[in-house]
């Protein structure tokens, strides 16, 4: 199971706008919106929000991976966002998130979820892979990274 | 040779019920029991906690939400295999899918494991990290893998009650 069949160009945006938390994970709930991938946007943020109130996804490296299952979604959807400025996400070491994965389910493709959420982790993990993926100025660069480390 | 138990991998995706279905059509064909094995993905939720995606009452909330997936997919075979008035049991683990599901296909001591068919490789990590194909490879009986839906739909649509 691939991270890279799940992310698509057009759900990238290498440049947020946003600089708080939740106005970053509705710009990226907005982008999976326009896509048709999500039937209620708002009730999908609200998820989103409600499982960061349990602790933050900001899981240190300047990474944070919001996500959340809901109806709302439509099978499984990721969407990437970089933040030059940075993005207070209340990270567990304290610094800023410049790297944004907003992912959803669909209660029923639950299975499929994990896993991929398990390959992004792992990925993460791998400091080769994130300084490539750091250096990735564009959303074609950004899937080549993860295809080649996903090989 | 006297066959006597078919034990079938669900996995809990899409094509489960399309396992399932070919697991209860060879059941009746050989007149054996048939046992379905669903496996609660532990690890995985482990690992993400592990890495702090998760925190621990999500993940027990996943587990939980998980657990009645599986229950529900296994009621559900089980009406199918009653239909077809077939000899069948459900099981419902947790732990390592493929470590659970061979660890019961051995307890069991069944003649034929099915299982759905194997994914795309994406790497070659996969041959050794992949659950399907860990079960594959050290299944303890000979394995059946499912392929072609639309002929399994037929073969079971066309098979008597």
């Amino acid at each position: 199971m691939r991270f890279s069949d799940y992310l698509t160009k057009e759900s990238c945006v290498m440049d947020l706008k946003a600089v708080t938390k939740e106005d970053a994970i509705r710009e990226l709930a907005d982008v999976l919106a326009q896509q048709g991938r999500v039937s209620d946007e708002g009730d999908f943020i609200k998820h989103v929000m409600e499982r960061e109130k349990l602790g933050s996804t900001g899981i240190g490296n300047h990474v944070a991976i919001p996500h959340c299952p809901t109806r709302s979604v439509k099978g499984v959807v990721v969407a990437f966002g970089r933040s030059k400025q940075g993005v207070d996400f209340q990270s567990v070491d304290g610094h800023e998130v410049n790297h944004l994965f907003l992912m959803g389910t669909n209660p029923e493709d639950l299975n499929v979820y994990l896993k991929l959420l398990a390959t992004l982790s792992k990925l993460l993990n791998d400091r080769m892979f994130r300084r490539e993926f750091g250096d990735a100025a564009t959303p074609d660069e950004l899937i080549a990274v993860f295809k080649k480390h996903e090989k | 040779m006297v066959l006597r138990t078919i034990v079938v991998s669900i996995a809990g995706s899409s094509g489960s019920l399309v396992t399932a279905k070919y697991a209860i059509a060879l059941a009746k064909l050989l007149s054996v029991k048939l046992v379905a094995l669903y496996v609660v993905n532990v690890k995985v939720l482990q690992d993400l906690l592990k890495s702090r995606i998760f925190v621990d009452v999500e993940a027990r909330v996943y587990e939980r939400d998980l657990e009645q997936q599986g229950a529900a997919i296994l009621e559900r075979i089980s009406k199918m295999a009653k239909e077809k008035n077939i000899e069948f049991e459900g099981c419902l683990m947790k732990g390592v899918i493929s470590d659970e599901v061979l660890n019961k296909t051995q307890e069991l001591h069944a003649d034929l494991l099915v299982m759905g068919e194997l994914k795309e490789m994406a790497s070659r990590a996969d041959v050794f990290y992949d659950e399907g194909e860990r079960i594959l490879r050290r299944s303890p009986c000979p394995v059946v893998m499912v392929k072609n839906p639309a002929m399994v739909e037929t073969l079971y649509k066309e098979m008597g009650p």
